[in-house]
């Protein structure tokens, strides 16, 4: 056993006086990743991932539960824990963008504890491997978000870490970069490296494609954990009609009549300026057609019908209710006070 | 043991080494940065000889026992550098990862938390000891300063303890600065407050009575006095001894309860969830 979580539950306090309450970024999430395998948390924005993984990095600590790695806990001995971590946070700004590549892998390298011929030799391997020599004596400023990603991921492995924390690893990049990165994670650092793995991201077909076992999670809960093949036969013998409209429609009355529609399983509904991306997931699509576009049609323009077989995300939204591309945030916190 | 230690040291050189680098990016910023204390305390200087009508005054004379007036000013002068190091240069070092994004990676690291502080106060001691030597040449030059050279090597002992102390309070500013949206009117307040009760360009004996007691809780007092004493003869009231006993005092004072806080707010910190935040 690699990483355990047990019960680990974080609030956050948002508001003050009055309005001051708690949101639960995550809900008793418990569970374990085993040494080599790539570990895949989906969910949409706001469903707790990066909290999730803050706190297993030992930034955050938790309010309840216990999380350790290699049976090290991370708050008691948070110095190996950290020791055995990589981490790649999601985000373009956790670099030294006045420092050249190289200059930002040798510090932290140094925070690392790599010194000398060892360190140089290791940056080397590093920028070769991903395919940054070119850039090294460049500042960071210069790179391109590709390649920012590719020297926060060179960073993350500077010590090589048996355990890889990978927040949104291609979040905002071009598919050329997605690709790569992609490629890297599950060749090089899995395939080769044997490192263990916990990936986070809300693009379905990158859980799909690399993950061994995903956990969906929503609203900071586990909501199950599974294989996606196991989890593409969770729900047979349905079918998944899209729809693309626009128009400003009443959410909830949309919602609430296209449900009550008979065997429809589930609806999901994602409205943004008036650019309305709709799902019916049913068992039969023929059969609700016609009565899915007379209710539509009233209240938007249709631009767009199609049928399809459900995708680890219809899975998500048959298991949750949630659409991944939804954004479950609460309102973003005044940092300091 | 020996490796943990190799280790740390190493973090600590390696901080100093990226804060020097990152500065020296910004170049215009570095040269003025060398150039504008000299600015400043020139006409301090000129206005005082204009006053007095010479460099020495017999008044500074009476009250201290050393009539030098420039001499006298300078040497608390660069005190102002000291202070501004650790209220600004370090008060302000884990904002500024803050808002650069690099606190997080930084903190992540196999490292405890004063190691940085330590990384910070290398650098800065570095920094400002650069400072300070091309002030003091300059300044010499221009004005001739007399002081004793016998005095210097004691000096740079009470700087060296003086400064631990002013570490304690940089790092109890850098840690409220992460909580405190506006972390940088703490420093303003003791800036002032310590550049006024210092006795920086005058005698101590020229303030009144409670700011010099005041005065005796700060470790800038017995910096600038004791370091007066040694290069130019300055009568301090007490021994040298007892000057280095309660800077000492006050260095353990200030550095332990630097410690707590910074422990104390790097806890609450990762409790809310606030270090990502700017
Ligand atoms: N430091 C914090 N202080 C207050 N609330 C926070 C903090 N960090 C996260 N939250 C809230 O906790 C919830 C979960 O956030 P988290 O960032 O973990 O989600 P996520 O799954 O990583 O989403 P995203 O896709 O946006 O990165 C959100 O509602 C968020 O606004
Ligand atoms: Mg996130």
């Amino acid at each position: 056993m690699n990483i355990v979580l047990d019960n680990v539950v974080k609030k956050f306090k948002r508001g003050k006086g009055l309005r001051k309450h708690y949101i639960t970024a995550c809900d008793h999430v418990s569970f374990t990743i085993e040494q080599g395998e790539l570990f895949g948390l989906l969910g949409p924005n706001g469903a707790g991932k990066t909290t999730l993984v803050r706190c297993i990095a030992t930034l955050l600590i938790p309010d309840e539960g216990k999380i350790t790695i290699f049976g090290k806990d991370i708050i008691y001995q948070s110095m190996e824990a950290r020791q055995q971590i990589g981490l790649l946070t999601s985000g373009e700004r956790t670099l030294y963008w006045k420092l050249t590549g190289k200059d930002n892998l040798k510090f932290f390298a140094a925070l690392y504890g790599l010194a000398g011929k060892e360190r140089d030799k290791r940056i080397d391997y590093l920028m070769e491997l991903l395919d940054l020599k070119d850039v090294e004596s460049e500042r960071v400023e210069k790179y391109s978000s590709g390649m920012k990603q590719k020297i926060s991921l060179a960073r993350a492995l500077l010590h090589d870490p048996k355990i890889l924390l990978l927040d949104e690893p291609t979040l905002g990049l071009d598919p050329q970069f997605s690709r790569f990165i992609r490629g890297f994670i599950k060749d090089e650092l899995v395939g080769k490296g044997g490192k263990t793995v916990l990936l986070t991201t809300h693009y379905m077909d990158e859980a799909d494609e690399l993950c061994e076992r995903i956990a969906f999670i929503n609203k900071g809960k586990i909501v199950n954990i599974k294989s996606p093949a196991e989890y593409k036969d969770e729900i047979p013998h349905t079918e998944v009609l899209e729809l693309r409209c626009q128009g400003n429609v009443n959410e909830e009355k949309l919602r609430t009549a296209l449900s009550s529609i008979k065997s429809v399983e589930k609806v999901s509904l994602i409205n943004k300026e008036n650019d309305l991306a709709l799902k019916v997931i049913a068992s039969r699509v023929e059969s609700i057609l016609s009565d899915v576009i007379e209710l539509v049609r009233g209240e938007a323009k249709i631009l767009a019908i199609d049928v399809k077989e459900p995708t680890l995300e219809d899975v998500f939204i048959y298991l949750t209710g949630t659409s991944l591309k939804e954004d479950t945030r609460e309102e973003q916190p005044d940092a300091l006070e | 043991m020996y490796k943990k230690i190799n280790h740390y040291l190493r973090a600590i050189w390696a901080e100093n080494i990226k804060e020097w680098k990152i500065e020296l990016t910004y170049k215009a910023d570095f040269v003025r940065g060398m150039i504008d204390p000299l600015v400043y305390v020139l006409p301090y200087l000129l206005y005082g000889i204009a006053l007095v009508g010479g460099r020495t005054s017999e008044s500074l004379e009476k009250l201290t026992g050393t009539g030098d007036l420039i001499t006298f000013v300078t040497l608390g002068y660069i005190f102002i550098g000291f202070l501004n190091m650790a209220l600004w240069a370090m008060g302000f070092s884990l904002r500024k990862e803050q808002y650069w994004g690099t606190l997080e990676s930084v903190f992540a690291a196999p490292v405890p938390r004063w190691v940085y502080a330590l990384g910070m106060a290398a650098h800065s001691t570095m920094h400002q000891g650069l400072m300070i030597s091309l002030q003091l040449i300059v300044i010499s030059i221009v004005f001739k300063l007399s002081v004793n050279m016998g005095g210097i090597v004691p000096s740079l002992g009470v700087v060296g303890v003086m400064l631990i102390a002013l570490y304690g309070l940089g790092m109890m500013i850098a840690s409220l600065t992460l909580i405190f949206k506006q972390g940088w009117l703490i420093s303003e307040a003791l800036s002032s407050l310590i550049m006024i009760i210092t006795p920086i360009a005058y005698p101590l004996a020229v303030l009144p009575v409670f700011m010099q007691k005041a005065a005796m809780a700060l470790p800038t007092t017995y910096g600038i006095l004791t370091v007066r004493h040694f290069l130019i003869g300055e009568k301090m009231g007490f021994s040298v001894g007892t000057s280095f006993l309660r800077l000492a005092i006050l260095c353990v004072l200030w550095v332990v309860f630097g410690l707590i806080v910074f422990a104390f707010i790097d806890k609450r910190t990762r409790r809310s969830g606030t270090l990502a935040h700017y």
